[in-house]
């Protein structure tokens, strides 16, 4: 049984190595306004050269980081390079995206080069403890402290000190006016991804000495934590950070200490949601301040969107609906099944997204629900299986509504936060309410599709039925797009405080654009469930969040054509091209790269 | 005629500006003489403050030249014309407001690489600017209006500027502030420096400008001599804004 002091120093020695996450995205976040997603896969990268430099090259352990710092390093200064700079006079949500996409190919390079299965990074370091008052501290505990110690004297005097500390300082507080004294902010912009990526890297590893283990999903962990510690301290404010973190730390060790390990997530992004729905600022940001968010400018690339004649439309419907009548085979019949279930969720994100300017990455959360009410219905209540997925639609649209309400006051890159800690809390509230979800045994047994009493068992029939909804749930969201609230939609996505000086709530319109895509993504999830006929808290995950946003993306964000489209090519030409799984996501990584890069309106368009 | 006119410092020629589709500039043309301080009057939203944006790189024209000391400024980033000897004070001052007296005023110097200069040069802001002795490691934030325009001041002479651009440097003062602002532009001007100034009071402006511009609606309508457009009604109206005056 350890003591509350020990829980108190473990709770602090997590925090210093959240800190070294955080003040990362401080530092980026004050000179560009941008919430680096990449962040947690520098600390990857640096877990694992940390790996290769001590179970490989044997290094020494001051030599170790030092290699580390450098090497991630230098992959900060690549991704500044070649993955942001580019996006310069890009619209607002292109570098977010940007950095989305680099974390994936990051972390599936790092996969394919070391296999996914974790292995041990010893730290060198004697094992032995020390008394302190009631509990014990370790060499690595020591290690971890001084590093962030220093790490923090380093860093305080680059910033008073240096002329190019100075320079970061200025363009965080006014990034023209520091131009207008000579400041070259791409050198700016360099130096703080390159400490942020040495920070998080040597992070990462120390991390990995930390638990003796690292693997791949150490990556979206180390982001969300950072994230959560960053925007818990003032998001851009250096020293609230560090505060941040330290917070951070003792919350989660308090609250494992009182309802046990599987809760340490829940209670990071609570106190994310929390923070965020009451001081968005941060802690410690004075009320007055204005949001750090830029309020101009456009938030999604404008375009002129493709116009598919009628004809076309129905003539592509009618060849998919008959398709099943021709000899394909069940594995073509397969494959567009999954297209057609991730077009209902891209439909229900593109809505959002698009055309609300509402960009959620925990969509996935969205399927969970539905999927989890679909099959508890059928399986507990013996409610018959398609009311009980239009109940999973139902029970998606209610809560997730409800859920993401709070966050309604957010703007821009904060609603895609907010969005992000929603969806890690569903599934850690479904991973821990064991007695409604079955916690970490998951589902299993949920009945296959029917419709009237008739089971759905064939493929070209479950293939028809999925078609069918989705089809239903498009024309709706067309009809939808063309109607005042559609444009209304529109209007608060390209100007909230002009949409609401013309009258209009932007509540009750955010709320209805999440009841119409709650229903269709808790449709999908309900489907899904059925399908697969076994469900856990790991079925719906972030990836699968991103794979939508990618979808939406390539079709065109609004675009509800686009969006189907998107579908197709995305689950499609993987199999066409015979693609290994492993490399999928980093091809979907590359896709959204390219695409923010080079075509951000999409396939078809923005509407 | 232009044969033995000296070659201005600074000149604007034939600049077209758009915001996305909409213009803002129409075949801009403005030269400002070595030494001297000119002045672009002109009503809200008529264009003033996108002309400065357009000399120091923070908006780039769609078609035009800019010159600088007979060099091309198109294409340069905002530092490599700083580097120039093209010195601001942004439209609303714009300090770093987090940011100490001290480290505003030394912000000013950044290009600059010799530090005993450097540090003499301060000592020579606080003679000219004396209010901001007691000041200097306060928040820049919490100074009062005036006060910052000062320091914005004092930050845009420690580069040694060969120009100093200002966008309202009177806007918002009291009037104690306006007399002691137009007349440290003078002195500033007297040291050397030549002086582009954006205003909407024209006729503060003109009692300390040689030459003056009128911009409306993003086009040039006036311009001469300060003196002799103090006494040009059509001044009058131009400043007060577009639509009333025609
Ligand atoms: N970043 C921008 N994007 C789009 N339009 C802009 C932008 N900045 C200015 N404008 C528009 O360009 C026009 C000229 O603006 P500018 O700021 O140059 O005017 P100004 O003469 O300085 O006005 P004021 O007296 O109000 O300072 C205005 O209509 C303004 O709305
Ligand atoms: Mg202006």
């Amino acid at each position: 049984m350890s003591s509350w002091l020990d829980y108190t120093i473990n709770g602090l020695i997590v925090g210093n190595v959240y800190a070294l996450v955080a003040v990362g995205l401080a530092l980026i976040f004050g000179v560009s306004r941008l919430i680096n997603f990449a962040q947690g896969s520098i600390y990857l990268v640096g877990a694992y050269i940390g790996w290769v430099a001590v179970v490989q090259l044997h290094t020494p352990l001051p030599l170790t980081i030092i290699v580390v710092a450098a090497a991630a390093a230098v992959v900060g200064l690549i991704i500044e390079r070649f993955g942001l700079r580019p996006l310069q006079n890009s619209v607002r949500i292109a570098p977010l995206l940007a950095t989305i996409g680099i974390s994936f190919v990051l972390d599936q390079l790092v996969m394919l080069t070391f296999s996914p299965n974790p292995r041990a990074l010893p730290s060198q370091l004697p094992d032995v403890r020390f008394q302190v008052g009631g509990g014990t501290i370790g060499p690595l505990d020591l290690l971890i402290a001084g590093v962030g110690l220093t790490s923090a004297l380093l860093l305080f005097v680059f910033l008073r000190y240096s002329k190019l500390g100075w320079a970061v300082r200025a363009a965080s507080q006014d990034r023209d006016a520091a131009m207008q004294m000579g400041v070259d902010v791409n050198r700016v912009n360099q130096a703080v991804f390159g400490i942020a990526a040495a920070l998080g890297g040597v992070s990462g590893m120390l991390v990995g000495m930390y638990y003796n283990q690292i693997d791949t999903a150490m990556s979206l962990q180390a982001t969300l934590k950072g994230v959560v510690a960053e925007v818990v301290g003032g998001a851009g404010n250096v020293p609230g950070a560090v505060i941040g973190s330290l917070l951070l730390g003792l919350v989660e060790s308090y609250g494992v200490a009182v309802f046990g390990t599987s809760y340490r997530n829940l209670f990071a992004f609570l106190l994310l949601v929390v923070v965020l729905v009451l001081r968005p600022n941060g802690l410690f940001a004075s009320a007055r301040q204005a949001p750090p968010e830029p309020l101009t400018g456009t938030f999604i690339a404008p375009s002129r969107p493709v116009r598919i004649p009628r004809w076309a439309l129905l003539a592509a419907a009618a060849i998919f609906a008959v398709l099943p009548f021709f000899p394909v085979s069940f594995y073509v019949l397969q494959t567009l099944i999954n297209a057609w279930l991730l077009g209902m969720l891209a439909l229900s994100l593109t809505l959002v997204a698009g055309t609300m300017g509402q960009v959620s990455l925990g969509h996935a959360a969205l399927l969970a629900i539905g999927a989890y009410t679909s099959a508890l219905l059928s399986l507990t209540l013996s409610v018959p299986v398609g009311l009980a997925v239009i109940g999973g639609g139902l029970m998606s649209a209610a809560l997730g509504t409800l859920l993401i309400s709070p966050s309604f006051r957010l703007r821009g890159h904060y609603v895609s936060i907010a969005t992000l800690a929603i969806g890690e809390i569903v599934s850690l509230v479904i991973l821990n309410w064991e007695s409604v979800t079955r916690g970490p045994i998951g589902i299993s047994g949920i009945p296959p599709l029917s419709l009237f009493g008739y089971d759905l068992i064939s493929p070209s029939s479950i293939y028809w039925f999925s078609f069918a909804v989705m089809v239903v749930l498009a024309l709706l969201q067309g009809r939808l797009l063309g109607s005042h609230l559609g444009r209304s939609f529109r209007a608060i996505r390209d100007d909230d405080i002009a949409a609401r000086a013309y009258g209009l709530s932007l509540n009750r319109y955010k709320s209805l654009a999440f009841i119409f895509g709650g229903f269709a993504a808790g449709v999908s999830g309900g489907i899904a469930a059925h399908l697969y006929s076994y469900i856990n808290h790991e079925t719906f995950n972030t990836q699968q969040s991103i794979l939508a946003l990618t979808v939406v993306i390539l079709g065109g964000l609004g675009n509800v054509v686009g969006a189907i489209v998107g579908a197709v090519a995305l689950v499609g030409l993987p199999e066409v091209f015979r693609i290994a799984a492993e490399y999928r996501i980093l091809i979907y990584g590359i896709v959204l790269l390219l695409l923010v890069r080079f075509r951000p309106q999409g396939l078809l368009g923005t509407i | 005629m232009t044969a033995n006119v000296p070659e201005p410092l600074l000149a604007l020629s034939g600049v077209n500006t758009f915001y996305g589709q909409a213009q803002v500039h129409f075949d801009l043309s403005i030269t400002v003489a070595r030494g001297h301080i000119v002045c672009l009057l002109g009503g809200n939203a008529s264009g003033k403050s996108t002309t400065m944006k357009i000399i120091l790189g923070l908006v780039k024209p769609r078609s035009g030249e800019v010159t600088f000391d007979g060099a091309s400024l198109i294409g340069l980033s905002t530092p490599q014309i700083v580097r120039r000897g093209i010195a601001s004070v942004p439209e609303a001052r714009r300090l770093f407001a987090d940011m100490s007296v001290r480290e505003n005023i030394l912000m000013g110097a950044f290009v600059r690489n010799d530090r005993d200069a450097v540090a003499q040069d301060l000592d020579r802001m606080l003679t000219l600017f004396p209010k901001l002795g007691q000041r200097l490691s306060q928040r820049a934030g919490s100074l009062s209006g005036g006060e910052q325009q000062m320091v914005a001041m004092a930050r845009a002479l420690m580069s040694r500027p060969r120009m100093i651009v200002m966008d309202e440097p009177t806007m918002g003062l009291s009037p104690l502030y306006v007399d002691r602002v137009l007349e440290l532009i003078r002195t500033i001007n007297q040291e050397g420096v030549s002086v582009f100034m954006v205003e909407q009071n024209a006729s503060l402006a003109l009692e300390i400008a040689h030459e003056a511009y009128v911009l409306q609606t993003g086009k040039i309508v006036l311009s001469g001599p300060a003196r002799a457009l103090k006494d040009d009604p059509r001044v009058r109206d131009a400043y007060l804004g577009g639509s009333e005056a025609a």
